[in-house]
């Protein structure tokens, strides 16, 4: 090959220069891009289809996001991985300050929460990139100390927590319950992959069971209460989370009762179970093959609500649509491109690359599952979108970032001998 | 993975948390989309699909001329649904208190009426909370304050714009909309019309799709019903009613006009009123209509059934002289003794008997009659069955059997007792004598016809039998016009310029099994004029409550004396009586005519 080049230098310009050259001969990963394209094409059809009633042009907006994050799929893959792990507190305190401008008057609040960035001809969600940047951060800490056993490294371990809780903490106060909930799998399949001591996951599943029973104590409580006020749920938030010990809003708590026990704050199933409610029969009416393209009549009707159909609720789109085969297909397509980050990661020729394919997998999967699942009834209502299929400008870069990423990980795997 | 880079066991563990994962969603999609997808599909076309009722507007009920007595009016519903008030809904709700005409804090706590208990005990959100009724002008006011949660339902309302008059005939539609009496009952398969359906699909926010309209049946409107009460002549027997009632405030008052050729009743009124509109607010005593329903001791006006018979079977002439002094009479072998008059009157002709109203003279006839004579022309004058006029509850009042009938009943009945009949029953069997001897059907209903006047059903004159000759009839005539003279018992029924012929009837009531010598029921049934009978009135005065004897003559005759004359002009019948000097027309003109030919 030849083109062993080392990069020694900080000089930003050599850097690029030596990276591109770096790129042009070395193997590309077609299995990838080719699910990639297929879910974003499905993506932009079946946005289309969502909103074909009331003529909406989100499916262009998205396909115009799609050309952007090839580009940026395109540049990242060629970038060498390595540059992140050089350059990875930058990274994380970019991250960071992307969080923090939220507090700044270019933060933008929409239904009660303030995830976006104002930048006039677009809104950009910050939490998309701190996912990215502590992904970086926590894989460049793992990839350069050795961890085993919990008291060789609890220093390492402290260092992590600490990396990973700051801009989880920041999303928290946004809220966005679902991005801030991406993190924590992620880092604990780091230190999995990292070959922490089982005995840290025994006593992390204790800690979860605890936190469990609190949040379920707490939960029972808000029951109790919200049936006592005699209001409906919607009337009763902001009532019991001024009073309660854990730190959670009373819509969060709404939308898991919504999920553990529907007929507690929304009897009539008109409120906060409506979603549940008419994505699953959304599903359910696509029976094994599907009503037909733009013949679903859950989304166009409005039954499933126009503002999440075409993100959030996209699969249920789909699934009635296609049915229980091309629901299949997509669900398959994502199987495809997960296993691809395995094999990638296994192949990967050291320790930062393998960490990086593998959280990306993992922040792929809990996208996936906690999506997929809260359209069939399997998770409670999180507003995790599907990666490159929901409607969503700052998702797909993040999504063409990261699995621009794991290409760069594949072009660069024998380089490092 | 490699293995320079993580253990097998690790690698493995992996593995299996990712298939499970997918495994688990592959299994949910399975079960949702091909176990268990007719129930969800079924689910959601179930929450798209309505059928709509399409309410039918219900027909009128109209007056001989056209007048509206029942009729359908579109109304609006206002409600409002509290979990939907916005604030600025709140702010305008003084303004709606103001239209709707209800103190704004009625208003105020019917929008703040959030919850409900359904029968199991359990909080129900209210949905949708009626506020008023409102007419289209007052909704276009609402509907221009532009409230969210406040909006109102159209639906027709049946409303009687006549309010009391000829309640008891119309009848009226409960709050359920089920016609309870009346012709509204009677007729209810010719007014409710057919409603029409269709089958809807609506969008998640309740709004209909037109475009997904499947079925599309609409309604058929009801048919008009066109009565035979004349709304003038019905209104002439209220006042008439009202009278009575102000002077001896009777128990019960019931009027009857009718058409002695044709049997159409032009006017039916009773006393306890009620108005349809309000039906709740009176007592259900008050709904009766007494003039079909109660039956009473005709008294003296059944005479006329015992002198037609001896008439027409040749028994007698008007001029036969009846002996009215013997208290005893042998009849059949056994001793009977006969009723009293209020005064002896002798031996006197049956034209007297009659006039004078002498319960003997008129057991005598009875007795030449026999049992089964006296039994059958009182049948065939209609008593003991019902008139058959339409609405349901009417009586057919008690005629007995012979065989059911003791010793006295030859010597009662011919005198109006041991009978009981309606005041229809009464007043059809007069008509007989007016229609020369031919019993007709009463008829309340002229005329069914679709919304464009085309007559769908047609009611025609229905004689039901002849009863006696048209001679008998026209000296039965003679007689009675004898009645409504000053040597008769209803010199108060005469009416100026007019020949009248009618019987006055007073009965005691029966009260406590016992003849009461303080509750009566005094009537009075006629026709004028005598030569040609143009209309038939009865009157009937249950219980009027007034020092002495409530005669028919003195409580009941007045009133036909004043309806006479109303009616006279109103229906513009020529003078007949002696001074033909006063005749206008009629009679008088025809002779004019003949003088110059």
């Amino acid at each position: 090959m030849g083109l062993t080049r080392r990069f020694e230098s900080h000089d930003v310009f050599r850097t690029t220069r030596n990276l591109f050259r770096a790129s042009q001969a070395m193997q590309f990963d077609w299995v990838g891009p080719a699910c990639i394209l297929c879910l974003s094409l499905i993506g932009v059809a079946f946005i289309y289809s969502a909103h074909a009633f009331t003529g909406g042009d989100f499916w262009i907006k998205q396909l115009v996001w799609i050309v952007l994050g090839a580009g940026v799929y395109g540049v990242v893959s060629m970038i060498d991985y390595r540059f992140y792990m050089r350059n990875a507190l930058w990274f994380y305190f970019a991250g960071l300050f992307l969080l923090l401008l939220i507090f700044t008057p270019l933060g933008l609040t929409r239904e009660g929460a303030t995830r976006w960035l104002n930048f006039v001809v677009l809104a950009y969600q910050p939490s998309e990139a701190a996912k990215v940047c502590t992904l970086i951060m926590v894989s460049t800490i793992l990839a350069t100390t050795r961890i085993g056993k919990i008291s060789d490294s609890v220093r390492v371990l402290a260092i992590v927590f600490g990396l990973a809780g700051l801009p989880m903490f920041l999303i928290f106060l946004q809220p966005d319950l679902g991005s801030c909930l991406i993190i924590p799998p992620m880092v604990l399949a780091l230190l999995y992959v990292s070959k922490l001591s089982i005995r840290f996951f025994l006593v992390g599943f204790a800690l979860v069971v605890c936190m469990a029973s609190i949040l379920a104590f707490d939960l029972y409580s808000y029951a109790h209460a919200l049936e006592k006020s005699g209001l409906s749920a919607q009337e009763f938030r902001g009532e019991y989370q001024s009073k309660s010990l854990v730190p959670l809003r009373d819509y969060q708590r709404e939308r898991i009762m919504t999920f553990a026990a529907p007929e507690v704050v929304d009897p009539s199933g008109t409120g906060a179970a409506w979603n549940a409610i008419q994505a699953e029969s959304a599903v359910g009416s696509g029976g094994l093959f599907g009503r037909g393209y733009a013949n679903g009549q859950q989304a166009r009707l409005g039954y499933l609500p126009r503002t999440v159909a075409h993100n959030d609720f996209i699969f249920a789109v789909f699934a009635e649509e296609q049915g229980f085969l091309g629901g299949m297909l997509v669900v398959g397509l994502f199987g495809v491109l997960l296993a691809n980050g395995v094999r990638i990661a296994g192949q990967a020729r050291d320790r930062f690359g393998m960490l990086l394919c593998v959280g990306v997998t993992v922040i792929f999967l809990i996208h996936v599952f906690v999506n997929i699942g809260m359209t069939i009834g399997l998770t409670p209502i999180t507003g995790l979108p599907l990666p490159f299929v929901s409607y969503g400008g700052s998702f797909i870069l993040s999504c063409c970032i990261l699995q621009g990423i794991v290409q760069s990980v594949h072009r660069h795997h024998r380089l490092y001998e | 993975m490699s293995r320079a880079f993580l253990p097998a066991w690790r690698f493995w563990l992996i593995v299996v948390v990712v298939a499970a994962s997918f495994g688990a969603v592959w299994a949910r999609l399975y079960y949702l989309q091909v176990t268990d997808a007719p129930n969800l599909a079924a689910y959601a076309a179930d929450s798209r699909q309505r059928t709509q009722r399409l309410e039918a507007r219900r027909g009128d009920i109209t007056d001989l001329h056209g007048n509206l007595l029942a009729t359908a009016r579109p109304v609006i519903d206002l409600g409002v649904d509290p979990h939907a008030l916005t604030e600025a809904d709140v702010s305008k709700l003084p303004q709606l208190a103001e239209i709707l005409k209800q103190p704004l804090n009625e208003v105020r706590s019917a929008c703040a009426d959030l919850w409900r208990e359904d029968s199991n005990g359990h909080q129900r959100a209210v949905r949708w909370k009626k506020l008023a009724t409102l007419t289209e002008g007052d909704y276009q006011r609402v509907l221009d304050l532009d409230f969210k949660a406040i909006y109102g339902n159209r639906r027709y309302e049946r409303y009687y714009p006549a309010n009391e008059l000829a309640a008891h005939v119309v009848g009226y539609i409960n709050k359920e909309g089920t016609p309870v009496m009346g012709v509204e009952r009677y007729l209810d398969f010719y007014l409710e019309g057919q409603a029409g359906w269709r089958d809807i699909e609506r969008d998640g926010r309740r709004r209909e799709l037109a475009m997904f309209r499947q079925r599309d049946v609409m309604p058929t409107d009801g048919l008009t019903v066109q009565l035979t009460i004349d709304w003038v002549v019905q209104s002439m027997v209220e006042r008439e009613i009202d009278k009575i009632v102000e002077k001896y405030n009777p128990e019960g008052v019931s009027i009857i006009v009718s058409d002695p050729r044709t049997g159409e009743i032009r006017a039916m009124g009773n006393y306890p009123k009620f108005d349809p509109n309000e039906f709740w607010e009176y007592p259900i005593e008050n709904q009766r209509n007494r003039a079909v329903t109660d039956v009473y001791e005709p008294g003296s006006t059944f005479k006329i059934v015992a002198a037609s018979g001896a008439l027409e079977e040749g028994l007698v002439t008007p001029d036969t002289i009846i002996d009215c002094s013997k208290p005893v009479v042998e009849y059949r072998g056994r001793r009977i003794r006969m009723p009293n008059d209020d005064h002896a009157l002798g031996e006197i002709p049956v034209s007297t008997v009659i006039a004078k109203s002498s319960n003997r003279g008129a057991a005598t006839l009875g007795m030449m009659l026999g049992d089964q004579r006296m039994h059958d022309y009182a049948a065939s004058f209609g008593f003991g069955t019902e008139t058959g006029w339409g609405p349901a509850g009417e009586v057919g009042g008690i005629l007995h059997d012979v065989k059911d009938w003791d010793g006295l009943t030859i010597s009662r009945l011919p005198a109006g007792y041991a009978v009981s009949a309606t005041p229809l029953q009464v007043h059809m069997a007069m008509s007989t004598i007016a229609n020369d001897g031919v019993l007709m059907h009463p008829r309340v209903v002229h005329e069914i016809k679709d919304r464009n006047g085309n007559a769908i059903v047609e009611f025609t004159p229905r004689p039901r039998e002849r009863v006696i000759s048209d001679e008998t009839a026209r000296k039965v005539r003679a007689m009675l016009n004898r009645v409504v003279s000053t040597e008769g018992t209803a010199r108060r029924a005469m009416i100026d310029g007019y020949t009248v012929a009618g019987k006055t009837g007073t009965s005691r009531k029966i009260v406590n099994g016992h003849y009461s010598h303080r509750e009566h029921v005094g009537s009075f049934s006629g026709f004028f004029p005598v030569s040609d009978p143009q209309v038939v009135i009865t009157v009937m005065v249950n219980n009027p409550r007034f020092p002495g004897i409530g005669y028919g003559g003195v409580v009941a005759a007045p009133a036909f004396q004043s309806l006479g004359e109303q009616l006279a002009s109103y229906y513009a019948i020529p003078r007949d009586d002696e001074d033909e000097s006063k005749r206008p027309g009629g009679l008088y003109v025809a002779q004019q005519m003949e003088t110059v030919r």
